[in-house]
Protein backbone atom coordinates (compact mmCIF):
# COMPACT_ATOMS: atom_id res chain seq x y z
CA UNK A 1 0.00 0.00 0.00
CA UNK A 2 3.12 2.02 0.13
CA UNK A 3 2.46 3.70 -3.11
CA UNK A 4 -1.42 3.67 -2.99
CA UNK A 5 -2.57 7.76 -3.67
CA UNK A 6 -2.87 9.91 -0.55
CA UNK A 7 -6.47 10.53 -2.04
CA UNK A 8 -8.69 8.88 -3.89
CA UNK A 9 -12.18 9.64 -4.59
CA UNK A 10 -14.62 7.90 -6.92
CA UNK A 11 -18.21 9.08 -8.18
CA UNK A 12 -18.33 10.25 -4.57
CA UNK A 13 -21.51 11.67 -4.12
CA UNK A 14 -23.26 13.45 -0.91
CA UNK A 15 -27.06 13.99 -1.57
CA UNK A 16 -29.19 15.60 1.94
CA UNK A 17 -32.22 15.83 -0.09
CA UNK A 18 -33.10 13.93 -2.90
CA UNK A 19 -32.90 17.09 -5.60
CA UNK A 20 -29.61 18.79 -4.22
CA UNK A 21 -26.27 16.98 -4.51
CA UNK A 22 -24.00 18.78 -2.24
CA UNK A 23 -21.16 17.09 -3.93
CA UNK A 24 -21.59 15.08 -7.14
CA UNK A 25 -19.35 12.51 -8.63
CA UNK A 26 -16.49 13.34 -7.58
CA UNK A 27 -13.32 12.31 -8.72
CA UNK A 28 -9.91 13.18 -7.07
CA UNK A 29 -6.80 11.85 -6.61
CA UNK A 30 -4.05 13.49 -4.77
CA UNK A 31 -0.56 12.19 -4.92
CA UNK A 32 1.66 11.27 -1.89
CA UNK A 33 4.34 14.11 -1.39
CA UNK A 34 2.07 16.99 -2.53
CA UNK A 35 0.71 20.42 -1.44
CA UNK A 36 -2.86 19.92 -3.22
CA UNK A 37 -5.16 22.92 -3.10
CA UNK A 38 -8.60 22.33 -2.96
CA UNK A 39 -10.24 25.78 -3.74
CA UNK A 40 -14.22 26.79 -4.50
CA UNK A 41 -16.48 29.00 -2.97
CA UNK A 42 -18.26 28.78 0.36
CA UNK A 43 -20.44 26.32 0.03
CA UNK A 44 -19.31 24.60 -2.58
CA UNK A 45 -19.06 21.09 -1.22
CA UNK A 46 -15.14 21.49 0.23
CA UNK A 47 -16.15 20.49 4.05
CA UNK A 48 -18.46 17.93 2.60
CA UNK A 49 -15.92 16.44 0.98
CA UNK A 50 -13.52 16.56 3.61
CA UNK A 51 -16.24 15.45 6.16
CA UNK A 52 -17.03 12.32 3.78
CA UNK A 53 -13.44 11.50 3.69
CA UNK A 54 -13.02 11.69 7.34
CA UNK A 55 -15.83 8.81 7.86
CA UNK A 56 -18.00 11.77 9.80
CA UNK A 57 -20.75 11.65 7.34
CA UNK A 58 -21.73 8.71 4.66
CA UNK A 59 -21.45 9.21 1.11
CA UNK A 60 -24.47 8.91 -0.82
CA UNK A 61 -23.07 7.00 -3.83
CA UNK A 62 -19.00 6.49 -4.63
CA UNK A 63 -16.41 5.51 -2.33
CA UNK A 64 -13.20 7.19 -1.30
CA UNK A 65 -9.98 6.30 0.43
CA UNK A 66 -7.36 7.58 2.18
CA UNK A 67 -3.77 6.29 1.91
CA UNK A 68 -5.43 2.85 0.04
CA UNK A 69 -7.78 2.75 3.12
CA UNK A 70 -11.55 2.80 2.13
CA UNK A 71 -12.52 5.32 4.55
CA UNK A 72 -15.62 3.43 5.33
CA UNK A 73 -14.63 -0.23 5.86
CA UNK A 74 -10.93 1.01 7.33
CA UNK A 75 -11.94 4.23 8.63
CA UNK A 76 -10.08 4.23 12.03
CA UNK A 77 -6.98 3.00 10.38
CA UNK A 78 -6.88 5.47 8.22
CA UNK A 79 -7.56 8.01 10.61
CA UNK A 80 -4.43 7.15 12.49
CA UNK A 81 -2.06 8.20 9.62
CA UNK A 82 -4.09 11.50 9.27
CA UNK A 83 -4.17 14.88 10.80
CA UNK A 84 -7.21 17.15 10.53
CA UNK A 85 -7.59 20.69 11.25
CA UNK A 86 -11.33 21.95 11.09
CA UNK A 87 -12.89 24.57 9.28
CA UNK A 88 -14.65 25.59 12.76
CA UNK A 89 -12.39 24.90 14.71
CA UNK A 90 -14.53 23.89 18.54
CA UNK A 91 -12.23 23.16 21.23
CA UNK A 92 -12.84 22.04 24.73
CA UNK A 93 -13.26 25.74 26.35
CA UNK A 94 -12.60 24.84 29.92
CA UNK A 95 -9.32 23.19 29.41
CA UNK A 96 -6.33 24.93 29.28
CA UNK A 97 -4.24 24.56 25.92
CA UNK A 98 -2.00 21.78 27.67
CA UNK A 99 -4.42 20.32 28.90
CA UNK A 100 -6.33 19.78 25.41
CA UNK A 101 -3.10 18.79 23.61
CA UNK A 102 -2.69 15.97 26.41
CA UNK A 103 -6.03 14.75 25.81
CA UNK A 104 -5.70 14.40 22.25
CA UNK A 105 -2.63 12.81 22.03
CA UNK A 106 -4.06 10.45 24.60
CA UNK A 107 -7.21 9.98 22.31
CA UNK A 108 -5.12 9.51 19.23
CA UNK A 109 -2.46 6.72 21.66
CA UNK A 110 0.46 8.19 20.56
CA UNK A 111 2.70 11.14 22.02
CA UNK A 112 5.87 12.95 20.43
CA UNK A 113 6.42 15.49 23.27
CA UNK A 114 9.40 16.49 21.96
CA UNK A 115 7.54 17.44 17.77
CA UNK A 116 4.62 18.93 19.79
CA UNK A 117 6.94 21.31 22.23
CA UNK A 118 8.63 22.21 19.19
CA UNK A 119 5.86 23.28 17.00
CA UNK A 120 4.52 24.90 19.88
CA UNK A 121 7.71 27.08 20.13
CA UNK A 122 7.54 28.13 16.55
CA UNK A 123 4.17 29.09 16.51
CA UNK A 124 4.50 30.44 19.83
CA UNK A 125 1.38 28.84 21.31
CA UNK A 126 0.02 29.42 24.55
CA UNK A 127 -0.50 26.46 26.64
CA UNK A 128 -1.53 27.53 29.91
CA UNK A 129 -4.07 29.43 29.62
CA UNK A 130 -7.83 28.12 29.45
CA UNK A 131 -8.92 27.84 25.89
CA UNK A 132 -12.15 30.40 26.26
CA UNK A 133 -9.60 32.92 27.19
CA UNK A 134 -7.67 32.88 23.80
CA UNK A 135 -8.14 34.80 20.84
CA UNK A 136 -9.45 33.00 17.58
CA UNK A 137 -5.61 33.42 16.49
CA UNK A 138 -4.26 31.59 19.40
CA UNK A 139 -7.15 28.49 19.08
CA UNK A 140 -6.53 28.47 15.55
CA UNK A 141 -2.64 27.64 16.50
CA UNK A 142 -3.68 25.15 18.84
CA UNK A 143 -5.78 23.44 16.10
CA UNK A 144 -2.53 23.51 13.95
CA UNK A 145 -0.05 21.81 16.95
CA UNK A 146 -2.57 19.17 17.08
CA UNK A 147 -3.11 18.15 13.42
CA UNK A 148 1.14 18.18 13.06
CA UNK A 149 1.75 16.91 16.53
CA UNK A 150 1.66 13.08 16.05
CA UNK A 151 3.91 13.50 12.34
CA UNK A 152 0.63 12.52 10.45
CA UNK A 153 1.35 11.07 6.62
CA UNK A 154 -1.51 13.05 5.34
CA UNK A 155 -2.70 16.07 6.50
CA UNK A 156 -6.07 17.58 5.64
CA UNK A 157 -6.47 21.12 6.36
CA UNK A 158 -9.87 23.22 6.32
CA UNK A 159 -9.15 26.66 6.36
CA UNK A 160 -6.11 26.74 7.93
CA UNK A 161 -4.37 29.99 8.53
CA UNK A 162 -7.54 32.20 9.08
CA UNK A 163 -7.23 33.80 12.50
CA UNK A 164 -3.32 33.74 11.75
CA UNK A 165 -1.23 36.98 11.67
CA UNK A 166 0.78 36.96 8.36
CA UNK A 167 4.22 36.41 10.22
CA UNK A 168 2.58 33.09 11.32
CA UNK A 169 1.30 32.26 7.81
CA UNK A 170 4.21 32.64 6.23
CA UNK A 171 5.52 30.21 8.99
CA UNK A 172 2.79 27.62 8.26
CA UNK A 173 3.51 27.72 4.25
CA UNK A 174 6.57 27.00 5.55
CA UNK A 175 5.19 24.04 7.29
CA UNK A 176 3.82 22.95 4.51
CA UNK A 177 6.72 23.11 2.29
CA UNK A 178 8.84 20.46 4.83
CA UNK A 179 6.00 18.68 4.58
CA UNK A 180 5.80 17.98 1.50
CA UNK A 181 9.25 17.79 1.50
CA UNK A 182 9.40 14.90 4.09
CA UNK A 183 7.26 12.56 1.37
CA UNK A 184 3.97 13.15 3.25
CA UNK A 185 1.01 15.16 1.73
CA UNK A 186 -0.90 18.34 2.84
CA UNK A 187 -4.51 18.22 1.42
CA UNK A 188 -5.71 22.47 1.45
CA UNK A 189 -8.89 23.38 1.37
CA UNK A 190 -9.27 26.86 1.03
CA UNK A 191 -12.14 29.57 -0.57
CA UNK A 192 -8.83 32.08 -0.71
CA UNK A 193 -6.37 31.75 -3.82
CA UNK A 194 -4.14 33.53 -2.10
CA UNK A 195 -3.99 30.86 1.05
CA UNK A 196 -3.06 28.00 -1.82
CA UNK A 197 -1.55 29.69 -4.23
CA UNK A 198 2.01 30.07 -2.74
CA UNK A 199 1.60 26.94 -0.97
CA UNK A 200 0.08 24.13 -3.20
CA UNK A 201 1.76 22.04 -6.47
CA UNK A 202 -1.87 21.33 -7.82
CA UNK A 203 -5.23 22.87 -7.63
CA UNK A 204 -8.87 21.58 -7.89
CA UNK A 205 -11.09 24.14 -8.17
CA UNK A 206 -14.78 22.79 -6.79
CA UNK A 207 -17.68 24.98 -7.25
CA UNK A 208 -21.28 23.44 -6.93
CA UNK A 209 -20.38 19.90 -5.42
CA UNK A 210 -18.51 19.48 -8.79
CA UNK A 211 -15.12 19.61 -9.60
CA UNK A 212 -14.52 21.99 -12.45
CA UNK A 213 -10.61 21.23 -13.04
CA UNK A 214 -7.84 19.85 -11.81
CA UNK A 215 -4.27 21.07 -12.48
CA UNK A 216 -0.66 22.28 -11.87
CA UNK A 217 -0.30 25.95 -10.24
CA UNK A 218 2.62 26.48 -12.54
CA UNK A 219 0.35 24.84 -15.84
CA UNK A 220 -2.10 27.31 -14.60
CA UNK A 221 0.00 30.40 -14.67
CA UNK A 222 1.29 29.21 -18.07
CA UNK A 223 -2.22 29.41 -19.51
CA UNK A 224 -3.08 32.41 -18.12
CA UNK A 225 -3.66 35.90 -19.76
CA UNK A 226 -0.68 38.58 -19.21
CA UNK A 227 -0.94 42.13 -18.60
CA UNK A 228 1.32 44.18 -20.17
CA UNK A 229 2.37 47.65 -20.19
CA UNK A 230 3.38 49.64 -22.42
CA UNK A 231 4.94 53.45 -22.20
CA UNK A 232 6.10 54.82 -25.20
CA UNK A 233 8.47 58.35 -25.85
CA UNK A 234 5.59 59.76 -27.63
CA UNK A 235 2.05 58.95 -28.63
CA UNK A 236 1.63 56.08 -30.35
CA UNK A 237 -1.54 54.52 -31.79
CA UNK A 238 -2.91 51.38 -29.67
CA UNK A 239 -5.21 50.29 -33.03
CA UNK A 240 -1.80 48.47 -34.20
CA UNK A 241 -2.03 46.10 -31.11
CA UNK A 242 -5.90 45.62 -31.65
CA UNK A 243 -5.44 43.79 -34.64
CA UNK A 244 -3.46 41.36 -33.27
CA UNK A 245 -5.24 37.85 -32.46
CA UNK A 246 -6.40 37.54 -28.73
CA UNK A 247 -5.39 40.86 -27.42
CA UNK A 248 -7.19 43.29 -25.82
CA UNK A 249 -6.82 47.02 -25.28
CA UNK A 250 -7.68 47.99 -21.88
CA UNK A 251 -6.71 51.24 -21.74
CA UNK A 252 -5.25 53.45 -23.85
CA UNK A 253 -3.68 57.44 -23.76
CA UNK A 254 -1.10 58.96 -25.28
CA UNK A 255 1.73 57.30 -24.56
CA UNK A 256 0.73 54.51 -22.17
CA UNK A 257 -1.27 51.47 -23.30
CA UNK A 258 -2.39 48.55 -21.39
CA UNK A 259 -2.94 45.69 -22.68
CA UNK A 260 -4.47 41.71 -21.91
CA UNK A 261 -3.13 39.09 -24.02
CA UNK A 262 -2.42 35.43 -24.08
CA UNK A 263 0.93 33.82 -23.65
CA UNK A 264 1.28 32.93 -27.32
CA UNK A 265 0.43 36.82 -28.71
CA UNK A 266 3.62 38.25 -26.93
CA UNK A 267 5.92 37.72 -29.56
CA UNK A 268 3.69 39.65 -32.39
CA UNK A 269 2.92 42.58 -29.34
CA UNK A 270 6.59 42.68 -28.31
CA UNK A 271 7.28 43.51 -32.70
CA UNK A 272 4.40 45.67 -32.79
CA UNK A 273 5.84 47.48 -30.19
CA UNK A 274 8.98 48.04 -31.21
CA UNK A 275 8.12 49.87 -34.04
CA UNK A 276 8.10 52.77 -31.37
CA UNK A 277 10.27 54.27 -29.39
CA UNK A 278 9.43 52.27 -26.01
CA UNK A 279 10.53 54.01 -22.50
CA UNK A 280 8.96 51.11 -20.36
CA UNK A 281 7.40 47.69 -20.58
CA UNK A 282 5.91 45.72 -17.97
CA UNK A 283 4.75 42.22 -18.49
CA UNK A 284 2.05 40.53 -15.24
CA UNK A 285 1.11 37.60 -14.96
CA UNK A 286 -2.40 37.31 -14.27
CA UNK A 287 -3.39 36.45 -10.49
CA UNK A 288 -4.64 32.96 -10.40
CA UNK A 289 -8.59 34.97 -9.35
CA UNK A 290 -8.88 36.01 -12.65
CA UNK A 291 -7.79 32.52 -14.12
CA UNK A 292 -10.56 31.06 -11.60
CA UNK A 293 -13.11 33.92 -12.49
CA UNK A 294 -12.99 32.98 -15.91
CA UNK A 295 -13.29 29.06 -15.27
CA UNK A 296 -16.30 30.14 -13.24
CA UNK A 297 -17.72 31.52 -15.75
CA UNK A 298 -16.75 29.37 -18.01
CA UNK A 299 -18.24 26.56 -16.41
CA UNK A 300 -21.48 28.57 -15.55
CA UNK A 301 -22.06 29.48 -19.42
CA UNK A 302 -22.02 25.68 -20.53
CA UNK A 303 -25.14 24.70 -18.25
CA UNK B 1 -8.18 5.80 22.84
CA UNK B 2 -11.85 5.94 23.93
CA UNK B 3 -10.90 5.46 27.40
CA UNK B 4 -10.29 9.71 27.11
CA UNK B 5 -13.58 10.23 26.43
CA UNK B 6 -14.56 8.24 29.51
CA UNK B 7 -12.22 10.38 31.20
CA UNK B 8 -12.95 13.55 30.01
CA UNK B 9 -16.63 13.01 30.00
CA UNK B 10 -16.48 12.54 33.95
CA UNK B 11 -13.84 15.56 34.04
CA UNK B 12 -16.27 17.92 32.44
CA UNK B 13 -18.99 17.35 34.55
CA UNK B 14 -16.88 16.73 37.45
CA UNK B 15 -18.28 20.40 39.58
CA UNK B 16 -21.60 19.64 38.19
CA UNK B 17 -21.37 16.08 39.85
CA UNK B 18 -19.77 17.44 43.32
CA UNK B 19 -23.15 20.02 43.44
CA UNK B 20 -25.20 17.27 42.72
CA UNK B 21 -23.49 15.00 45.30
CA UNK B 22 -23.59 17.89 47.80
CA UNK B 23 -27.40 18.34 47.51
CA UNK B 24 -28.47 15.42 47.80
CA UNK B 25 -26.51 14.33 50.82
CA UNK B 26 -27.67 17.72 52.34
CA UNK B 27 -31.30 17.02 51.76
CA UNK B 28 -30.74 13.16 53.03
CA UNK B 29 -29.51 14.87 55.87
CA UNK B 30 -31.70 17.56 56.71
CA UNK B 31 -34.95 15.29 56.54
CA UNK B 32 -33.07 12.51 58.65
CA UNK B 33 -32.81 15.57 61.17
CA UNK B 34 -36.47 16.10 61.71
CA UNK B 35 -37.53 12.60 61.69
CA UNK B 36 -36.60 12.18 65.69
CA UNK B 37 -39.25 15.03 66.50
CA UNK B 38 -42.23 13.62 64.20
CA UNK B 39 -41.63 9.85 64.42
CA UNK B 40 -43.92 7.86 66.23
CA UNK B 41 -46.43 11.01 66.40
CA UNK B 42 -49.81 9.78 66.80
CA UNK B 43 -51.06 13.30 65.33
CA UNK B 44 -49.06 12.23 62.08
CA UNK B 45 -50.54 8.98 61.96
CA UNK B 46 -54.36 10.15 62.30
CA UNK B 47 -53.70 12.93 59.72
CA UNK B 48 -52.81 10.09 57.56
CA UNK B 49 -55.14 7.47 58.27
CA UNK B 50 -57.89 10.31 57.33
CA UNK B 51 -56.56 11.19 54.09
CA UNK B 52 -58.83 9.76 50.71
CA UNK B 53 -57.80 6.69 49.80
CA UNK B 54 -56.56 7.76 46.34
CA UNK B 55 -54.06 10.17 47.59
CA UNK B 56 -52.54 7.50 49.86
CA UNK B 57 -52.43 5.45 47.06
CA UNK B 58 -50.94 8.14 44.99
CA UNK B 59 -48.17 8.45 47.26
CA UNK B 60 -47.44 4.95 48.57
CA UNK B 61 -48.95 6.45 51.95
CA UNK B 62 -51.25 3.14 52.92
CA UNK B 63 -48.52 0.62 52.31
CA UNK B 64 -46.23 2.20 54.41
CA UNK B 65 -45.88 2.77 58.15
CA UNK B 66 -44.76 7.05 58.04
CA UNK B 67 -43.66 6.86 61.56
CA UNK B 68 -40.87 4.51 61.48
CA UNK B 69 -37.85 5.31 60.39
CA UNK B 70 -38.20 2.86 57.14
CA UNK B 71 -41.46 4.62 56.41
CA UNK B 72 -40.50 7.90 56.76
CA UNK B 73 -37.55 7.66 54.64
CA UNK B 74 -39.66 5.73 52.05
CA UNK B 75 -42.15 8.55 51.97
CA UNK B 76 -39.71 11.25 52.09
CA UNK B 77 -36.81 10.38 49.53
CA UNK B 78 -37.48 7.17 47.67
CA UNK B 79 -40.72 7.87 46.49
CA UNK B 80 -39.63 10.88 44.56
CA UNK B 81 -36.98 13.03 45.43
CA UNK B 82 -33.95 10.71 45.58
CA UNK B 83 -35.72 9.10 42.00
CA UNK B 84 -36.07 12.20 41.03
CA UNK B 85 -32.24 13.75 41.36
CA UNK B 86 -30.81 10.61 40.15
CA UNK B 87 -33.20 10.91 36.68
CA UNK B 88 -32.27 14.68 36.42
CA UNK B 89 -28.73 13.83 36.50
CA UNK B 90 -28.80 10.96 34.49
CA UNK B 91 -30.68 12.73 31.73
CA UNK B 92 -28.60 15.86 31.85
CA UNK B 93 -25.55 13.43 31.46
CA UNK B 94 -26.68 11.32 29.24
CA UNK B 95 -28.00 14.24 26.72
CA UNK B 96 -25.16 16.80 26.75
CA UNK B 97 -22.18 14.20 26.60
CA UNK B 98 -23.06 13.17 23.42
CA UNK B 99 -26.22 15.26 21.59
CA UNK B 100 -25.06 18.60 23.38
CA UNK B 101 -21.32 18.05 22.57
CA UNK B 102 -22.47 17.09 18.79
CA UNK B 103 -24.61 20.59 18.96
CA UNK B 104 -21.34 22.44 20.52
CA UNK B 105 -19.61 21.59 17.55
CA UNK B 106 -16.82 20.01 19.56
CA UNK B 107 -17.35 16.33 18.65
CA UNK B 108 -16.54 17.02 15.11
CA UNK B 109 -12.72 16.65 15.93
CA UNK B 110 -12.45 14.19 18.52
CA UNK B 111 -14.45 11.68 15.97
CA UNK B 112 -11.83 12.67 13.16
CA UNK B 113 -9.03 11.37 15.46
CA UNK B 114 -8.46 6.97 15.25
CA UNK B 115 -11.75 6.01 16.71
CA UNK B 116 -14.78 4.04 16.38
CA UNK B 117 -18.27 5.61 17.43
CA UNK B 118 -19.36 2.59 19.07
CA UNK B 119 -16.28 2.85 21.33
CA UNK B 120 -17.21 6.54 21.52
CA UNK B 121 -20.54 6.08 22.34
CA UNK B 122 -20.03 3.49 24.99
CA UNK B 123 -17.21 5.47 26.89
CA UNK B 124 -19.45 8.16 27.06
CA UNK B 125 -22.26 6.30 28.62
CA UNK B 126 -19.88 4.83 31.12
CA UNK B 127 -19.20 7.92 31.89
CA UNK B 128 -22.89 8.44 32.60
CA UNK B 129 -22.80 5.40 34.64
CA UNK B 130 -20.30 5.92 37.16
CA UNK B 131 -21.59 9.61 37.73
CA UNK B 132 -24.85 7.66 39.24
CA UNK B 133 -22.92 5.32 40.80
CA UNK B 134 -20.74 8.48 42.55
CA UNK B 135 -24.40 9.56 43.35
CA UNK B 136 -25.96 6.67 44.76
CA UNK B 137 -22.75 5.52 46.57
CA UNK B 138 -23.52 9.74 48.40
CA UNK B 139 -26.94 8.33 49.14
CA UNK B 140 -26.19 5.25 50.32
CA UNK B 141 -22.99 6.93 53.11
CA UNK B 142 -25.21 9.73 53.65
CA UNK B 143 -28.60 7.44 54.29
CA UNK B 144 -26.41 5.04 56.30
CA UNK B 145 -24.44 7.78 58.35
CA UNK B 146 -27.95 10.04 59.15
CA UNK B 147 -29.82 6.76 60.05
CA UNK B 148 -27.60 5.88 62.73
CA UNK B 149 -27.14 8.92 64.06
CA UNK B 150 -30.86 10.03 64.17
CA UNK B 151 -32.35 6.85 65.12
CA UNK B 152 -33.75 5.52 62.07
CA UNK B 153 -32.88 2.12 62.55
CA UNK B 154 -32.86 1.61 58.64
CA UNK B 155 -32.32 -2.19 57.45
CA UNK B 156 -29.15 -1.82 55.67
CA UNK B 157 -29.53 -5.12 53.32
CA UNK B 158 -32.70 -2.83 52.16
CA UNK B 159 -30.74 0.30 51.82
CA UNK B 160 -28.24 -1.24 49.76
CA UNK B 161 -31.19 -2.43 47.51
CA UNK B 162 -33.13 1.16 47.12
CA UNK B 163 -29.86 2.89 46.62
CA UNK B 164 -29.03 0.49 44.19
CA UNK B 165 -32.70 0.72 42.46
CA UNK B 166 -32.66 4.73 42.43
CA UNK B 167 -29.28 4.59 40.64
CA UNK B 168 -30.25 2.31 38.02
CA UNK B 169 -33.66 4.62 37.20
CA UNK B 170 -30.77 7.55 36.69
CA UNK B 171 -29.15 5.37 34.49
CA UNK B 172 -32.21 3.80 32.73
CA UNK B 173 -33.10 7.38 32.20
CA UNK B 174 -29.63 8.25 31.07
CA UNK B 175 -28.88 5.72 28.56
CA UNK B 176 -32.33 6.16 27.27
CA UNK B 177 -31.34 10.43 26.43
CA UNK B 178 -27.89 8.99 25.09
CA UNK B 179 -30.04 6.61 22.81
CA UNK B 180 -32.29 9.22 21.74
CA UNK B 181 -29.23 11.49 21.22
CA UNK B 182 -27.29 9.38 19.11
CA UNK B 183 -29.91 8.83 17.06
CA UNK B 184 -31.08 12.41 16.62
CA UNK B 185 -28.25 15.33 17.08
CA UNK B 186 -30.61 17.08 19.21
CA UNK B 187 -29.83 17.90 23.18
CA UNK B 188 -33.25 18.88 23.81
CA UNK B 189 -35.23 16.55 22.46
CA UNK B 190 -33.22 13.84 24.09
CA UNK B 191 -33.81 15.52 27.32
CA UNK B 192 -37.62 16.14 26.74
CA UNK B 193 -38.45 12.36 25.16
CA UNK B 194 -36.40 11.16 28.32
CA UNK B 195 -37.83 13.64 31.02
CA UNK B 196 -41.60 12.48 29.17
CA UNK B 197 -40.94 8.80 29.81
CA UNK B 198 -39.91 9.48 33.58
CA UNK B 199 -43.09 11.33 33.94
CA UNK B 200 -45.15 8.75 32.28
CA UNK B 201 -43.59 6.44 34.47
CA UNK B 202 -43.81 8.20 37.62
CA UNK B 203 -47.89 8.63 37.42
CA UNK B 204 -48.60 4.85 36.32
CA UNK B 205 -46.23 4.19 39.01
CA UNK B 206 -48.37 6.15 41.02
CA UNK B 207 -52.02 5.54 39.99
CA UNK B 208 -52.32 2.08 38.74
CA UNK B 209 -53.40 0.59 42.05
CA UNK B 210 -56.43 3.02 41.53
CA UNK B 211 -57.30 3.05 37.96
CA UNK B 212 -57.22 -0.98 37.24
CA UNK B 213 -57.68 0.17 33.62
CA UNK B 214 -53.95 1.10 34.01
CA UNK B 215 -52.67 -1.75 35.60
CA UNK B 216 -51.55 -3.96 32.41
CA UNK B 217 -49.31 -1.01 31.68
CA UNK B 218 -47.59 -0.71 34.98
CA UNK B 219 -44.88 -2.52 33.14
CA UNK B 220 -44.23 0.84 31.49
CA UNK B 221 -43.73 2.03 34.75
CA UNK B 222 -39.72 2.93 35.61
CA UNK B 223 -40.79 3.43 39.11
CA UNK B 224 -42.87 0.71 39.40
CA UNK B 225 -40.16 -1.57 38.66
CA UNK B 226 -37.57 -0.66 41.22
CA UNK B 227 -40.02 -0.40 43.86
CA UNK B 228 -41.24 2.90 45.96
CA UNK B 229 -41.13 1.72 49.43
CA UNK B 230 -37.22 -0.35 49.16
CA UNK B 231 -36.80 -0.08 52.72
CA UNK B 232 -40.24 -1.05 54.60
CA UNK B 233 -40.68 -3.74 51.35
CA UNK B 234 -37.14 -4.73 50.46
CA UNK B 235 -36.73 -4.34 46.66
CA UNK B 236 -37.11 -7.54 43.72
CA UNK B 237 -33.88 -8.28 42.76
CA UNK B 238 -35.50 -9.77 39.70
CA UNK B 239 -36.62 -6.49 38.63
CA UNK B 240 -33.77 -4.59 39.32
CA UNK B 241 -32.11 -6.93 36.97
CA UNK B 242 -34.33 -6.30 34.51
CA UNK B 243 -34.19 -2.00 34.56
CA UNK B 244 -29.91 -3.02 33.86
CA UNK B 245 -30.78 -5.02 31.33
CA UNK B 246 -33.20 -2.48 29.56
CA UNK B 247 -31.07 -0.08 30.30
CA UNK B 248 -27.71 -1.86 29.22
CA UNK B 249 -29.99 -2.99 25.82
CA UNK B 250 -30.53 1.41 25.73
CA UNK B 251 -26.83 1.59 25.63
CA UNK B 252 -25.99 -0.61 23.32
CA UNK B 253 -29.06 0.77 20.76
CA UNK B 254 -27.13 4.02 21.30
CA UNK B 255 -23.75 2.89 19.92
CA UNK B 256 -25.41 0.95 17.22
CA UNK B 257 -27.33 4.31 16.53
CA UNK B 258 -24.29 6.44 16.80
CA UNK B 259 -22.46 4.71 14.39
CA UNK B 260 -24.74 4.58 11.36
CA UNK B 261 -25.81 8.34 10.98
CA UNK B 262 -24.10 11.85 9.50
CA UNK B 263 -22.57 13.65 12.08
CA UNK B 264 -23.88 17.29 12.05
CA UNK B 265 -22.03 20.38 12.94
CA UNK B 266 -23.59 23.26 13.51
Amino acid sequence: MADAAAIATHGLTKRYRADVAALDGLELEVRRGEVFGFLGPNGAGKSTTIRLLLDLIRPTAGTASLLGLDTRRDGVQARRRVGYLPGDLRLADRLTGREQLDSLARLRGTTRPELRDTLVERFGVTLDRPIRELSKGNRQKLGVVQAFMDRPELLILDEPTSGLDPLLQEEFRLLLRETAADGRTVFLSSHSLDEVQHAADRLALIRDGRLLRVDAVAALRAHAVRHVTVTFAEAADSAAFAGIEGVRVESADDRVVRLALPAGAMDAVVKAAARHRIVDLVSAPAQLEEIFLDLYRASSDGR
Amino acid sequence: MAAELFRRGLRDHGRALLGWCAGAAAYVLFLCAIYPSIGGSADIEEVIRNLPDAVKGFFGLGAVDLTSGSGFVDTELFSIVLPLLAIALGIGSGARILAGEEESGRLELLLAYPLRRRSATLAKGAAVGVELLVLALVMLVALAAAGLVFGLDLPFGHLVGGVLGVGLLGVLHGWLALALGAAVPNRGLAIGVAAAFAGVGYLIGGLFSLASWLEPFRFLSSFWWVGQSPLSSGVTWRHLAVVAAVALALLLAASLLFERRDVETP
